[in-house]
């Protein structure tokens, strides 16, 4: 059974319905991410598919949160968007991507207070 | 004194029970305690971790008060539990500076 | 108050969102900031919205109490979230559980 048949064949059905009508309403560059990390999360086709919607709940609501904001997509997901995913999934690498987000936490702060000019 | 974070790190959680085990109070005045103590660097942020944890974990009472001057707090109260841990705290407090007080008299 | 909620504009998380619009400035860059870097990590705290609205009552006790937000927290806000959520387990811990068929867990 590949990702897709997990996914939809299930009761998780409904679910991912809402998904892609929450993915609808992104802008053109966020659906095209959007299409691109699930690509990426499905070649972690060893899982049973309950388990991977929470994560694409939040991968899904951080694209858009930042896209209510009128911010870049590639602001938010860099150029890796491979390894984001590992990351989402705590796949190998998983640390590391962490550390990139912890430091890009802290400099977006540093940046934005700096602007504030406080 | 300066740059106590580090050596502070494992027993400031004991330090707030100890706190919160002598009357009832919220995070801020937690906070303003320690800096009066002398723990100039401890901020409000890491009392807040150390609170929810100690909530987490079923060892605080938690109850919301009406402030005068902004919005709710939340005052945090020692349950069984939490006088539980707190003796453990201050068991292994005096044996740890027991034993590390006899290795500076040279002691055995 | 789960994600869900949250994107499809329920009346709670409209609520949540008014109250840190009601913050100074400094003070949502920062929520704003934090409340990004914890969609990605995915603690479970999320999902019953009890982080990010405990984040907030502690946030506006800080502008009541008339500290900056950088003030409150430290400098390094990453270490501030990471203690946050320090022993709570992240839907990418849930993941990795149920592929590697630990007890309890699905079948490998």
């Amino acid at each position: 059974m590949n990702f897709w048949e997990t996914i939809t064949g299930s009761d998780i059905t409904r679910e991912w319905k809402t998904f892609e009508t929450r993915a609808a309403a992104l802008p053109a560059d966020y659906q095209a991410a959007w299409e691109k990390i699930k690509v990426h999360l499905s070649s972690y086709s060893d899982f049973t598919g309950r388990n991977l919607v929470p994560i694409l709940d939040g991968a899904l609501g951080l694209l858009q949160e930042t896209a209510s904001e009128g911010q870049s997509v590639h602001e938010v997901l860099g150029d890796d968007i491979e390894g984001f995913c590992a990351a989402l999934a705590g796949g190998e690498g998983a640390p590391s991507y962490r550390d990139r987000w912890r430091e890009q936490l802290n400099r977006n702060v540093a940046r934005k207070l700096g602007q504030l000019g406080g | 004194m300066d740059d106590l974070t580090e050596m502070l790190k494992g027993t400031l959680e004991g330090c707030v029970l100890e706190i919160i085990g002598s009357e009832e109070i919220y995070g801020y005045a937690i906070t303003r305690r320690l800096n009066e103590l002398g723990f100039v660097d401890v901020i409000e942020g890491t009392v807040y971790t150390i609170l929810l944890r100690l909530e987490k974990n079923g060892l605080v009472q938690v109850t919301k008060r009406p402030s005068e001057v902004g919005p709710p707090r939340k005052f945090y109260a020692l349950n069984d539990a939490g006088r539980a841990e707190l003796a453990t705290f201050w068991a292994k407090w005096e044996y740890i500076s027991s034993r590390i007080n006899k290795l500076r008299e040279g002691g055995e | 108050m789960g994600i869900q909620d949250i994107i499809e504009g329920k009346k709670q998380w409209r609520a949540h969102m008014a109250r840190v619009k009601a913050l100074p400035r400094d003070y949502q860059i920062v929520y704003r900031e934090m409340q990004r870097y914890f969609f990605k990590v995915g603690p479970v705290g999320l999902a019953d919205g009890s982080l990010l609205s405990g984040i907030l009552d502690f946030f506006e006790e800080g502008v009541v109490a008339g500290k900056g937000v950088l003030e409150l927290i430290g400098n390094d806000v990453a270490a501030f979230c990471d203690d946050l959520v320090k022993d709570s387990r992240t839907y990418a811990d849930i993941y990795q559980e149920s592929i590697s068929g630990e007890p309890g867990t699905a079948e490998k």
